[in-house]
């Protein structure tokens, strides 16, 4: 499996070299880079159908394979590693890097006619980055495909993207590098903190996760180096006040850029932070735990409030985004197990939905060469089918129930009310059932807005866009072609899928978390344990109240 | 200065060039076909670098430190400036390949030569006069060929202004050495076979209570202004935007190059070397230089439109990057105890860690500089951000190199640039995680949040380059076909750049073996019973 996981990594990176290079007209090029895509897909799907149902023994990572990247034999003082392999964490979004990616070609199709070998070589090289950056196993590994997906998103925003693309790019790459080189410090203090204290220097996530489980850093330290990490990755993100980049950059960007961007490039800040802060942070998360939910329901609400009132299809599904991020973080910060399962689950629905969605946009964009809401009404009677998808997409991404959208928001709600009122003491408890309040809110707000989308878009008396060719246009207009439906037909499958048999993506996801939450959910439990005697404790077996640890 | 058979021995490279150089000179008065020139140039080059691998083969491989013979410092580090200036050398003699005065063909060729053999004395130096010889040896030539490079008004000026500043600089450096001489009475830097060098009569002063801690700061601040201005860091920047505007491009490439790695190998045997643990100043001066060195060079960059003047802030900023390691290699030897090192492995120290970037600057620099004078002609210089718009489409491949080469410069990875960033901060953050001082900690700290802040800053006006490349319509026309010499240099520097930034690894140990003859130097005084490890 190994072999498979690094091939999955090789592929796309190779052939985008064998594009930039090869004389290979438009349509070759397509064809090509579908082919690499639909490969890497199947070993994507290989690796991932091969993940174990039940926990190996003393195995935490599945299909490892890792090599000495700087140092050689004998001179293994800097051990940086390529070392890569996959986890409950990093499977499903691994899995859905791979799955968005045939998506995004296949909305490319006739969209992309200038250089599109250059186009479709920065799609494989970000496929590349994004597969990469979740089956990292060494920090600085994570960190080179964190970084290295910034490039070729630069390139597929400037120079395919709308009117204002330049701005778009430049702000996107430079928000995202000023955030992440911070990250990056914090990452590097991490693992020379670990150095001086034990004399060991590894750069490995495992060793470190579990020297620092043994050993956590003061307080002081864990703050400093939490700001650090939340630097890079609440604008990645976005977190409520760092969002701003993200509308202009979804918007400008071609059709496959918002898709990866809003699928896969968010999910990689959510998933730095269950994969560094929670473990490697604990007591820090846990101090400034009310903080961040406030943080993330002002996201919620406010992405809500904005979306309401666009008249762009892509910036309103752009303010959605933000206000759906909102309940991943809000279910992450509410450190305790179901709400990080929520999260974690979320994370991939809201990739499915909200990257189905842009394509649907994309689409529209196709035919009518506008975003603009207001010219467009009563489609469905012309393209049943896109209708179809836009319904279920939409209804997906607000939480009908049977669909994935609600497992995943229905775990955090859950996640967030059980912190408010049972693991915390009653002045935390008070903010946390406000917050959790509030959060509901923001569920019926996103129900309001997309509703109201789908209902001006779709239904209503038809209407189209006037302009000079409106005959023409008129009578061009198709329902979906093949390969549009094909698209969007996988994702629809994987919205059924997990709606209707969640326990299946959560128990691989779950293993992995016991290791990662725990930490936390000790610091939580032995804070609010001191200042609530009556708390009943979380059912986890392994919840030890540490006497000696350091803490508040 | 003692001078051997040994000593000759080991200065066969430099001997060579020399040779050959005057050989150019001289022969050129014949005959002026240019090609016929470079080829023996590049011939010469190639040679000189199998001498040099012939000689230290071993030495690469495995030792730090052989037993310096007098004058000259046969080491690692010595090494590792020797062969990339030999690298420079080659990739400047293609970029002047066909040049831009027919009439100076030989002469220019000759005169890059005898600067690559300075900076490869300055990097063998260890003595003060052999390194004060040498890097007039760097500067001398570098006048010829900022003179020459581009006729007119506007190039005569640069000279000038260039020219008196280095003399001052020169005369700030040798007024330093003499503070030096006098604290210590010895021109040896670092001491062998029981001979006191200048590092270990500051440490037997040290030792005996005896304080010439006045004298030395002088000789710090002084040496810190001479050197400053060769690598343009801060106070002593000012020549640099006008200098290289007034060049071509070619020799802009050049002048942000080999006055660099001359002053930093300098700055790295003066001050981490020679100069040794007593010497807090050092660190707190680099510590506030390289702060203010990348700051004003970033921000000064921001608003530039011509790419000489661009550039030239640029190279200020790296510059800053660069103290930065140099702070933290002082810094490292200051530190009380160095157990954590020994013990079982450690991150890069500073001086491996400005090594590294230096190679990866003057990569990056060089490509950038041989792509801008191929789509130049002699009539025309390539000199506003504007003539780049649409590069992407008219020269696919030039523009790709260009990217890749500002992409470096921005340090992201998997480019060669990040993994010198990498270095520097793994450097600077560990001074600050180790240390038990409590100004040294807050101080590192505050030095790596500020460089990679700075770095960010730095990447907006790359991006914008890049922007205006990748994002704009082509307006006018540039030469279609440029020099083929440039191209090939652009090429090698770019692949180098991509080919080590996916295995950086092993760039990385050579210059971690080069920091040994810091670290080597350390350990060997700190227990001195240990017999020396060399053959």
């Amino acid at each position: 499996m190994g072999l498979l996981l690094n091939l999955s990594l090789l592929l796309p990176l190779l052939s985008a070299v064998v594009l930039w290079f090869a004389p290979l007209n438009r349509h070759q090029v397509r064809r090509f880079a579908l082919g690499v895509t639909l490969v890497t897909l199947l070993l994507v799907i290989i690796v991932t159908a091969g993940y174990p149902a039940q926990p190996l023994e003393g195995e935490s990572v599945y299909a490892s394979s890792e090599w000495s990247w700087l140092g050689g034999v004998g001179f293994a003082e800097m051990d940086v590693r390529y070392s890569v392999g996959l986890d409950g964490l990093g499977l499903w979004l691994y899995a859905l890097s791979g799955l968005l990616m045939v998506t995004a070609v296949l909305v490319s199709w006739e969209s992309v006619k200038e250089r599109a070998g250059l186009f479709y070589g920065l799609l494989l090289l970000l496929e590349t980055g994004c597969l990469g950056v979740f089956c990292a196993r060494d920090i600085i590994l994570f960190y080179v495909f964190f970084e290295f997906t910034l490039i070729p998103l630069f390139f597929l925003i400037g120079i395919w993207g709308s009117e204002d693309r330049r701005r778009a790019a430049n702000k996107f790459f430079l928000y995202t590098l000023a955030g992440s080189v911070l990250t990056f410090l914090g990452l590097m203090s991490i693992v020379l903190l670990h150095w001086a204290h034990s004399g060991q220097l590894t750069f490995s996530i495992e060793l470190l996760t579990e020297a620092l489980r043994e050993n956590p850093l003061t307080l002081t330290y864990q703050r400093i180096i939490f700001l650090a990490l939340l630097a890079g990755f609440a604008i990645k993100i976005p977190i409520f006040p760092f969002h701003t980049w993200l509308p202009l950059a979804h918007v400008q960007a071609p059709t496959a850029g918002s898709v990866l961007l809003a699928g896969i490039m968010l999910k990689i800040g959510t998933y730095g932070f269950v994969r560094f802060n929670l473990p490697m942070l604990p007591d820090a998360t846990v101090q400034w735990m009310p903080c961040l939910l406030w943080l993330s329901v002002a996201g919620i609400i406010y992405g809500a409030l904005v979306a309401l009132v666009q008249w762009d299809m892509k910036r309103l599904i752009a303010y959605s985004s933000v206000s759906h991020l909102g309940f991943c973080t809000l279910g992450l910060f509410s450190v305790n197990r179901l709400g990080i399962e929520g999260a974690a689950l979320q994370m991939i629905n809201h990739g499915i939905s909200t990257g189905a969605l842009f394509a649907i946009v994309g689409m529209i964009y196709e035919r009518y060469h506008t975003r603009e809401i207001r010219q467009l009404a009563g489609l469905a009677a012309k393209t049943p089918w896109l209708a179809f998808f836009m319904l279920l997409f939409t209804l997906s991404s607000i939480g009908l129930p049977g669909l994935n959208g609600f497992t995943g928001e229905f775990l955090i709600l859950l996640g967030v009310f059980q912190r408010a009122w049972n693991h915390a003491d009653a002045h935390v408890g008070g903010q946390l059932t406000v917050i959790a309040i509030l959060a509901v809110f923001g569920v019926v707000l996103g129900a309001w807005y997309m509703l109201s989308l789908m209902q001006r878009l779709f239904f209503g008396r038809l209407q189209e866009p006037d302009q000079e060719h409106s005959d023409q246009l008129a009578t061009n207009i198709r329902d979906l072609s093949w390969r549009e439906f094909a698209a969007l037909a996988p994702l629809a499958v994987m919205v059924f899928w997990i709606g209707l048999q969640p326990g299946f993506f959560l128990s691989r996801i779950d293993r992995t978390l016991t290791t990662i939450i725990e930490p936390a959910e000790e610091s939580v439990s032995r804070v609010f344990q001191a200042s609530n005697r009556n708390a009943r404790r979380f059912p986890v077996e392994s919840v030890k109240s540490k006497s000696g640890g350091s803490g508040t | 200065m003692l001078v051997d058979v040994n000593t000759i021995f080991w200065l066969w490279p430099e001997i060579i060039l020399v040779a050959v150089a005057s050989g150019i000179y001289i022969g050129g008065t014949w005959s002026a076909n240019r090609t016929s020139w470079a080829q023996l140039s590049l011939l010469t080059y190639v040679a000189a670098g199998f001498v040099l691998l012939s000689h230290e083969w071993s030495l690469w491989k495995i030792e730090a430190i052989l037993p310096s013979s007098g004058p000259l410092a046969i080491d690692a580090l010595g090494h590792w400036g020797r062969g990339l200036s030999l690298l420079v050398g080659i990739l400047f003699t293609c970029i002047y390949w066909k040049g831009t005065d027919r009439r100076l063909s030989s002469e220019f060729l000759g005169t890059l030569m005898m600067a690559i053999a300075g900076i490869m004395l300055v990097s063998r130096a260890n003595h003060l006069i052999l390194l004060f010889l040498g890097l007039e040896l760097v500067s001398i030539p570098t006048y010829m060929l900022l003179f020459v490079s581009r006729s007119g008004f506007q190039s005569a000026e640069s000279t000038t202004k260039y020219f008196f500043l280095n003399i001052l600089s020169s005369a700030i450096l040798l007024y330093g050495f003499s503070f030096l001489y006098g604290s210590t009475g010895t021109m040896l830097l670092t001491g062998h076979d029981g001979v006191p060098g200048i590092h270990e009569s500051l440490l037997s002063i040290a030792a005996s209570g005896q304080s010439s801690a006045m004298l030395l700061t002088i000789a710090v601040v002084l040496i810190l202004g001479g050197l400053g201005f060769k690598v343009a860091a801060v106070p002593f920047h000012f020549y640099a935007a006008d200098v290289y505007q007034g060049a071509s491009n070619a020799t802009t490439g050049l002048l942000s190059v080999v006055p660099k790695i001359a002053g930093f190998v300098a700055l790295v045997r003066l001050l981490s070397i020679a100069i040794p643990a007593t010497q807090e100043i050092a660190w707190q001066l680099l510590f506030v230089m390289a702060i203010l060195t990348m700051t004003v060079g970033n921000v000064c960059a921001l608003w530039q439109q011509n790419l000489r003047r661009l550039f030239a802030y640029s190279s200020i900023a790296h510059s800053g990057y660069m103290l930065m390691g140099l702070a933290a290699s002082t810094a490292w030897a200051v530190q009380p105890d160095t157990d954590l090192e020994i013990s079982s492995g450690s991150p890069t120290g500073g001086l491996a860690a400005l090594l590294l970037y230096l190679l990866f600057y003057t990569l990056a620099t060089i490509g950038i500089f041989a792509g801008l004078s191929f789509l130049g002609s002699e009539k025309r210089e390539v000199s506003d951000v504007n003539q780049l718009a649409g590069l992407s489409r008219r020269q696919p491949l030039v523009a790709a190199a260009l990217a890749i080469c500002l992409f470096s410069l921005a340090g992201l990875p998997p480019l060669g640039g990040f993994w010198g960033k990498f270095s520097l901060f793994v450097s600077t953050l560990s001074v600050s995680t180790s240390t038990p001082l409590d100004s040294m900690f807050s101080c590192f700290i505050i030095l790596a949040v500020v460089g990679v802040l700075n770095a960010a800053i730095a990447a907006t006006y790359y991006l914008r380059l890049i922007g205006v490349m990748y994002f704009e319509k082509p307006d006018e026309p540039l030469a279609e076909r440029g020099d083929r010499g440039c191209w090939i240099a652009m090429s090698i520097a770019t692949s180098l750049i991509v080919v080590l930034g996916f295995f950086p690894g092993r760039a990385m140990r050579s210059a971690r073996t080069a920091e040994k003859v810091q670290k080597g130097r350390f350990i060997q005084i700190l227990n001195p019973d240990e017999p020396e490890k060399a053959k």
